[in-house]
């Protein structure tokens, strides 16, 4: 009577529970440690959590923008601009590769290179008088605005990849320092576009390198894929001085590549107007035997002739001129004229405008646009004879 | 069926109390560790109900009589700004003794002065100096750079002012921030570089006058982007609209705009002197829309027509665009 009475009346037992089972308290154990995961996941989630991390992506959709031959639905390819340079370019001495960074492979002259490996090296630089003021940053395209904040988008206009970065203090000046920011990009190409739109118009030619030049304080240059910035503080001689240093030893370390640029060195720099250099990437002209072509606008005897050049093998530059000829005669009146230095000529008027278009091995090019043939072909003519410099 | 032995003895009052006493710690350590985990940052846009900070207005009274916009034309930074202050009605028409200023400079990049793409340490050791000499009891220096601050306030030269002068410097943490709510174009709730509006009751935007790659121009208006946290890169997209914004936001005390020497391209970094130019002026008023209008059409020499975002703050009535129109004075040192 008296157990009935302690677990409950009613004639009926109570349950009790007096033991927990083996297995049981193994599954409570597991539950409490999965609860805790979860949660500190969800913490962990919530505190990396990115806003950005399901927004649109409009880099995503630049693989739509190759062009389909005969689908009318695909957006057309762009074309890179790249406003630029009135300085000559200069002869590209063959460099050892061995330096620190890899040079692309593959690939014909103007291809596309692969997407270089951004590598987080830190930036060494082994110079007397100089000392890191911090670490190495590296940024990539994502977060390239961390750096740079709205100056971003330009680089990204031109497919940067990354960018590294590091202060060196100048120790025989207080105070002073040198930056030093490498921006990488996709291709060679790329990287001589973003140099050329920012190129300092007063900027002094830099000897190391095939594109750069110095400014008032600093340094600046393309060297392969890389656009190299290297900044001083001040104008004082000894900051100038170990940003020179700094210049000269990136430039040795930084591998040569100029896949896809040696168009844009056939452009001679005599009477080019600044700010008006452009790389055009396919179907130039309307022609899609024209690929990779430089252009840029000169000032000639007057007028302004723009003219165009795209190196390729013989072979093909020899098809592209018939080719080009063949669409002027179709659209306009076309007719051959004296070969210049070994190099064939026609002359077109095509929708009211002249082309005097020219090939010789492994090179086509030419004005167009032009309103006056005689100058137009004046203008080539002076160029083959190598009087344009 | 249950295995229970009834010679075992069940769970007696004080296991259960100490139990339940388990339970509840744990429950209220949940709760407490869940709170101090919470982090501001988690205030995501469209996804919060409860409403975030609003700024006073630290506007002075508008005067019939004193001018609103006065415009300096100098050499020197210290001597030109005090000009462009007295044209105003001196430094003391804006800050009274006792008073705690902030100066919000534009510290977005690591670069040396020279460069223009920052607020000169000049300008900011001759607006702090003023300050001081109307009565100032404090003057702190805030700003948000998205790259590290203590980088960007140290190479811009700023940070040896600061020691100089005696300048309560304001670094960014993460505690520092706190929701906005605003009723602007875009900008409706955003973290927001709280910490110094705590302290502060005179606010001064001392910016540089420079080229921007995306939005023309960065001037006084522009400058307050800098207060905003988080990824504000993402208004990038709606540049125009945001810097509208700023004018509905933030109502200074004052604003200065350095124009002694200009980033007239390349901006906002820069990086060459080339595209830095000597303008000698600095322009101060009161109204930030003014004084970017006198600063793009007169300084960067460009049309006003195609600056964006101050006809958007002017046709909200956040500020006049034309400042010919507001009580001016033009003074040379």
């Amino acid at each position: 009577m008296a157990t009935e009475k302690k677990y409950g009346g009613g004639g009926r037992k109570q349950f009790v529970r007096t033991r927990v089972p083996v297995v049981e308290s193994i599954s409570s154990a597991v539950i409490l440690l999965l609860i805790v995961a979860i949660s500190f996941a969800i913490w962990h989630k919530g505190k990396v959590f990115d806003p950005n991390l399901y927004a649109v992506r409009t880099d995503a959709l630049k693989s739509t923008a190759t062009a389909v031959e005969g689908k009318n639905g695909t957006a057309p390819s762009p074309t890179v601009t790249a406003p630029v340079v009135a300085d000559p370019p200069k002869a590209v001495a063959e460099k050892s590769t061995g330096g620190e960074e890899p040079t692309p492979e593959g690939g014909a002259e103007g291809a596309a290179a692969p997407k270089p490996p951004v590598k987080n090296l830190p930036l060494e630089i082994s110079l007397a008088g100089t000392k890191p003021m911090g670490d190495t940053e590296f940024y990539t395209a994502d977060n390239l605005y961390e750096k740079i904040d709205g100056r971003a988008p330009a680089y990204q206009s031109f497919n940067v990849v990354g960018l590294r970065c590091r202060s060196f203090a100048v120790t025989a000046a207080t105070g002073s320092f040198v930056d030093v920011y490498e921006y990488r990009f996709d291709t060679p190409v790329n990287a001589f576009g973003m140099f050329a739109l920012e190129r300092d118009p007063k900027g002094k030619p830099l000897e190391i390198v095939a594109d750069g030049y110095a400014a008032d304080m600093g340094y600046f240059y393309r060297q392969g894929a890389v656009y190299v910035q290297i900044i001083a503080s001040d104008t004082k001689p000894e900051t100038l001085a170990k940003a020179k240093s700094i210049a000269d030893i990136r430039a040795k370390d930084l591998p040569v590549d100029d896949k896809g640029l040696a168009g844009r060195k056939k452009l001679p720099a005599d009477g080019m107007i600044a700010d008006s250099v452009a790389y055009v990437p396919e179907n130039a002209q309307g022609q899609s035997s024209l690929k990779d072509v430089f252009q840029a606008k000169y000032k000639f005897t007057g007028a302004v002739i723009p003219f165009f050049v795209m190196v390729a093998s013989a072979d093909e530059t020899a098809k592209a001129w018939q080719a080009f000829q063949n669409f002027c005669g179709k659209f306009g009146t076309a007719e051959n004229l004296p070969d210049v230095n070994g190099a064939k000529i026609f002359r077109a008027q095509v929708f009211g405008k002249w082309k005097v278009v020219y090939q010789r091995a492994g090179e086509l090019g030419g004005a167009f646009d032009a309103d006056d043939a005689d100058q137009a072909r004046a203008f080539i003519e002076k160029y083959l004879r190598g009087e344009l410099k | 069926m249950s295995a229970s032995n009834p010679n075992e003895s069940p769970v007696n009052r004080r296991e259960f109390l100490v139990r339940l006493g388990i339970t509840g710690a744990l429950i209220a350590g949940s709760g407490l560790a869940a709170r101090k985990l919470w982090q501001p940052k988690h205030f995501v846009p469209g996804f919060e109900k409860e409403k975030g900070l609003q700024l006073k207005s630290y506007a002075p009274e508008l005067s019939k009589v004193m001018p609103s916009l006065a415009i300096a034309h100098g050499t020197e930074h210290e001597k030109t700004i005090r000009a462009a202050m007295t044209a105003l009605g001196g430094m003391e028409r804006f800050i009274k003794n006792g008073d705690v200023v902030m100066i919000k400079p534009n510290v977005a990049f690591d670069r040396p002065p020279a460069l223009a793409a920052t607020t000169h340490p000049d300008a900011l050791r001759a607006v702090a100096k003023l300050c001081f000499e109307a009565g100032a009891s404090k003057v702190i220096v805030a700003d948000n750079p998205i790259n590290s601050p203590t980088g960007c306030f140290f190479k811009s030269g700023l940070t040896a002012v600061a020691a100089e002068m005696n300048l309560d410097l304001m670094y960014p943490e993460t505690n520092s921030f706190a929701p906005l709510s605003l009723d602007g174009e875009v900008l409706k709730e955003w973290t927001f570089f709280n910490t110094p509006f705590k302290k502060a009751n005179k606010v001064i935007g001392l910016a540089p006058c420079k080229d921007h790659n995306l939005c023309h121009a960065s001037m006084t208006t522009k400058n307050w982007y800098g207060l905003l946290g988080g990824r504000r890169n993402q208004f990038h997209q709606h540049i125009h609209s945001i810097v509208s914004d700023f004018a509905l936001m933030m109502k200074p005390t004052l604003v200065i705009l350095d124009g002694m020497n200009v980033l007239m391209s390349n901006g906002p970094t820069g990086g060459r002197l080339s595209d830095v130019k000597p303008m000698n002026t600095i322009v101060a008023g009161t109204d930030m829309i003014s004084v970017d209008a006198y600063g793009y059409s007169h300084l960067l020499e460009r049309d006003i027509a195609e600056l964006t975002y101050l006809h958007k703050a002017q046709e909200r009535g956040l500020g006049n665009i034309n400042w010919k129109d507001t009580l001016h004075k033009e003074v040379t040192v």
